[in-house]
């Protein structure tokens, strides 16, 4: 482990090495890209929530001039989706959205002409277009295998649970409810595909990763999975929405395929609220069992996920299990979890997972446990915390830990002492801690895999599938790089994002970027100067281990690198082992795989605090201030930190206070950006960040994740936070101006004070 | 449908395009002339990706209108914001203050600033919040654009 003194790059406040093309326009998106010859690509959607197909005529569209190609289930009987949903509906649609024939045309607006000459004649069926709705007695079956509309369950019990609530003094049991929300990413669906050669499909297309689109598509059509390319160069934001290619991408393969063209499929603004993926209404109770001086003894969750019409994410059900563990020493842990179908379109999860819409209920729960006592919330967290070293019940090993240390600065810095229970009226202040894993080792193989190319110039390239959605991964890579070799961050190009060139990379979910594919990345890095130090070493008269790699030059270690010590510039470095007499071409090479069969190596650990002012007129928050301590191992680019936390407040904030897809019958109320809510510029609160760095010894340089850790504890704050300045615990977010107004005009009328 | 010839003078260059009534001034730009730097969002100046300038240097949402209605109009997009291969004072901002993440919304928000910029040069936090309450950007909660916007208008247009 190196000591922070012997780093030269890592640790600096680095500008985004690709900041001179996002700001002039140069960045390529996919949407920028034209082929010649492509065609465009258009939907037509179910409008109804659920119904029988009687009759679907395509022959007025496929005779429209310009029209190239028109698909529907007939076209491709068998092709499936998911496990059981056909990529086009088949005999019956269950969503408003769902997919049922496609038209590609010489121009966007033929296509949508055409769309409007498919008919379709629908039996319309009973729809269950709620979670609440599907679980009653008599909601109508909405799939022949799913008796109760249960899709899939998950038990899991660690320790004994019973025995633990048994011991308690007091058990605490509180719901809440969260709603289904999207993802709004800057850049809409799209996919450009081409299939005009059966042999290779190529697609183009924003994503978090492109093996599982490769092996879902491959699957689909009957190839091997390097017959499929993925090329995602610009991803315009992913908070968890682009984890899975989604039907317009095999159904844009399937129209190139039968047009022999490339076709583009673009989602229009209204479109990307139906045919989205993100967060479907969670219900969830929380049971708590402590003993009368504050410890916990038993954890318990009970959680109910809408999966939509179909269960695509089968892997949201069981994340939870493990979650509860990792944050307190506890004797027992429950965890009850169900996936229960309903007719509206299949969902996964939003920024933050599933673990921000949990914890904005957990930490409420865990709040009103803590007052029950009598005790203040930031010291019972810290009472309960766990340490470095812990060894969690499911198994989890935390070798770094700063969780206390990051509730002590928080409580400091925010004034927590002075504030809580002492504000005024309406003000509110509130305390959320969380935990994350860096890559959640999902499978065996969860491997990150890197190249590096020396030049004989000097010049180092990159090759990484990690793709960088605006996290800065592509630059703190090169920071690795750099950092290992001894060279600037601007010395590293990057070739990245086209699956036919890069190594294997499953790609940035699971908060595996930094972590998994920096630690393949400081291997490759590592490899490349251990086969450059074996050159040069024998030159400098030392082993190939008595050799420094910094600032552009390569020395003799105890010496100074200029012409009193024996040293050679970096490229000089480079050219004796090209133009020697191995004429070496350096290549270095690395692959890292969490050597544990499941779980992560390492956690990250944070505390926040928000303060707020609810107006007890509108309603309307006002976060006034997040203060935020985080430990992220080490901060590899405290610049880049910084963003991640801002765009973790920004959004955490906004699920909590504003987001929410108002559905009525299946169809969405209100899709635009302008009917759900986000934060707007006036609306953004102080904040203070504290990095706190625990340098954990598996993670590269130290590091750990901060991609996702930060926007669940902002979701813990806030609600406590509102919680506390209206009184009483929130069961529902968002904490929406009409839903909070409900609950002071209630208060009043009952006497009760507005915040105590 | 309204069908003509018009011209329009984007970045100071004149281009001479068929457009109809169907075309607004983002597919003018983006389709016709390839200038690729505005992006296409929502299509329904919900998102604010696809803002420009006009020629009093304020910032006006593409997407919503139509092509026709520039004839002999100045309009600036992203790409003209350069001056002799120089980054203009607000994009060098955005790269040194990491007021940029994904960047498909960078170029809508750089010029919502620049249109801060040109009507008030020394913007308070109100003209900047106003100016950029039109486009959303989840990466960045605009707390670094923000910033960067208050880096040039406290040290004025030269670089």
């Amino acid at each position: 482990m190196s000591k922070p003194e012997d780093l030269s790059v890592i640790g600096r406040r680095q500008p985004r090495l690709d900041g001179f093309e996002k700001v002039s326009g140069r960045s390529v998106f996919t949407d920028d890209i034209v082929l010649p010859g492509m065609l465009h690509g258009r939907i037509l959607r179910s409008p109804h929530a659920r119904a029988r197909i009687i009759r679907i005529d395509v022959s007025k569209a496929r005779a429209l001039p310009g029209v190239k190609a028109v698909v529907s289930n007939v076209d491709a009987p068998d092709m499936l989706f998911s496990e059981k949903q056909p990529l086009l509906a088949k005999g019956f649609v269950h969503y408003v959205g769902e997919e049922v024939a496609a038209v590609a045309a010489t121009d966007p607006l033929i296509a949508e002409a055409a769309l409007d000459l498919i008919e379709v004649e629908y039996e319309v069926l009973p729809a269950v277009t709620s979670l609440r709705r599907a679980q009653q007695l008599d909601a109508p079956q909405l799939h022949e295998w799913a008796a109760g509309n249960v899709a899939l369950t998950h038990e899991k019990d660690f320790g004994d649970p019973d025995a633990a609530f048994a011991a308690s003094d007091l058990v605490i049991t509180d719901e809440f409810r969260s709603p289904v929300q999207h993802n709004t990413l800057a850049e809409l669906h799209v996919a450009l595909a081409d299939f005009t050669n059966p042999d290779k499909l190529h697609v183009w297309t924003p994503t978090q990763g492109a093996p599982m689109y490769q092996m879902a598509l491959a699957k689909a059509f009957g190839l091997e999975t390097s017959q499929v390319r993925i090329v995602y160069g610009n991803v315009g934001g992913a908070f968890t929405g682009r984890g899975r290619a989604k039907p317009h991408h095999f159904i844009a393969a399937l129209l190139s395929r039968v047009a022999g063209k490339p076709v583009k499929i673009k989602a229009t603004g209204d479109e990307e609220f139906i045919m989205f993926r993100g967060s479907g209404e969670t219900q969830y109770r929380f049971r708590t069992g402590v003993t009368r001086d504050g410890k916990i003894r038993a954890l318990e969750a009970d959680v109910t996920f809408d999966a939509g019409a179909h269960a695509e994410w089968a892997m949201i059900l069981w994340l939870p299990a493990p979650y509860l563990n990792w944050l307190y020493k506890v004797d027992a842990v429950r965890y009850r979890g169900r996936f229960v179908y309903t007719s509206t379109v299949p969902k996964g999860s939003h920024h933050g997972g599933i673990f921000g819409r949990l914890s904005a209920g957990w930490m409420q729960h865990l709040n009103h446990v803590a007052e029950e006592l009598g005790m203040d919330p930031a010291e019972f967290h810290r009472k309960n915390a766990i340490d470095p070293g812990h060894h969690a019940l499911d198994g989890s090993d935390f070798a770094s830990c700063g969780l206390k240390e990051c509730i002590d600065r928080v409580v400091e810095r925010s004034g927590w002492k002075a504030k809580y229970g002492k504000l005024p009226p309406y003000r509110g202040i509130g305390i959320g801690i969380g935990a994350q894993a860096s890559g959640g080792k999902n499978a065996a193989n969860d491997t990150s895999a890197a190249m590096i190319r020396v030049a004989d110039d000097g010049v180092v390239t990159l090759y990484t599938g990690i793709p960088d959605m605006g996290q800065g991964s592509h630059t703190v890579m090169a920071m690795i790089t750099a950092e290992v070799l001894g060279v600037e961050p601007e010395d590293i190009r990057i070739v990245g994002g086209d699956s036919d060139i890069t190594p294997f990379d499953w790609g940035a979910f699971s908060q595996r970027g930094t972590f998994t594919t920096g630690n393949a990345v400081k291997l490759a890095a590592e490899d490349a100067r251990a086969q450059l130090a074996g050159i040069v070493g024998p030159l400098l008269g030392v082993a190939a281990t008595d050799l420094k790699f910094a600032h552009r030059r390569v020395w003799v270690r105890g010496e100074t690198p200029d012409a009193t010590g024996r040293s050679f510039s970096f490229r000089e470095a480079i050219g004796k082992a090209f133009n020697g007499v191995q004429g070496l071409a350096i290549m270095g090479r690395g692959s890292f795989n969490s050597p544990r069969p499941s779980g992560s190596l390492a956690y990250s650990f944070g505390a926040q605090v928000a303060e707020v002012e609810v107006d007890p007129e509108s309603g309307a928050v006002k976060v006034i201030k997040v203060t935020a301590a985080h430990d992220l191992g080490r901060a590899l680019n405290p610049l880049a930190v910084e963003g991640q936390l801002d765009g973790q407040v920004f959004s955490g904030m906004s699920q909590v206070l504003y987001e929410e897809c108002r559905m009525d019958g299946g169809q969405i109320l209100n899709p635009s950006r302008l009917e759900y809510k986000l934060p707007r510029t006036y609306e953004l609160p102080e904040v203070e960040y504290i990095l706190v760095e625990t340098i954990d010894p598996y993670g590269p340089f130290g590091a750990k994740e901060v991609g996702e850790g930060p926007i669940v504890v902002t979701m813990a704050a806030v609600a406590n936070a509102v919680a506390n300045a209206v009184g009483e615990m929130l069961p529902q977010i968002p904490m929406t101006p009409w839903r909070l107004l409900r609950v002071i005009r209630h208060r009043r009328n009952h006497g009760l004070a507005p915040a105590d | 449908m309204k069908k003509g010839f018009i011209t329009l003078h984007v970045n100071g260059d004149a281009h001479e395009v068929l457009v109809s009534s169907q075309h607004t001034l983002l597919d003018v730009l983006r389709g016709k002339l390839k200038l690729m730097g505005t992006k296409e969002g929502c299509t329904t100046g919900s998102c604010g990706v696809c803002t420009v300038n006009n020629g009093r240097g304020e910032a006006v949402l593409s997407c919503l209108t139509p092509a026709l209605e520039w004839a002999d109009q100045s309009i600036t997009t992203i790409e003209g914001l350069e001056k002799n291969g120089r980054l203009a004072p607000i994009q060098q901002a955005f790269v040194e203050y990491h007021a940029v993440q994904c960047g498909f919304c960078t170029p809508g928000v750089i010029m919502s600033a620049q249109a801060v910029l040109n009507l008030t040069p020394a913007p308070t936090e109100e003209d900047i919040n106003d100016g950029l309450a039109g486009v959303i950007c989840r990466c960045t909660g605009h707390i670094k654009v923000k910033e960067a916007i208050r880096h040039v208008g406290e040290f004025g247009p030269t670089p």
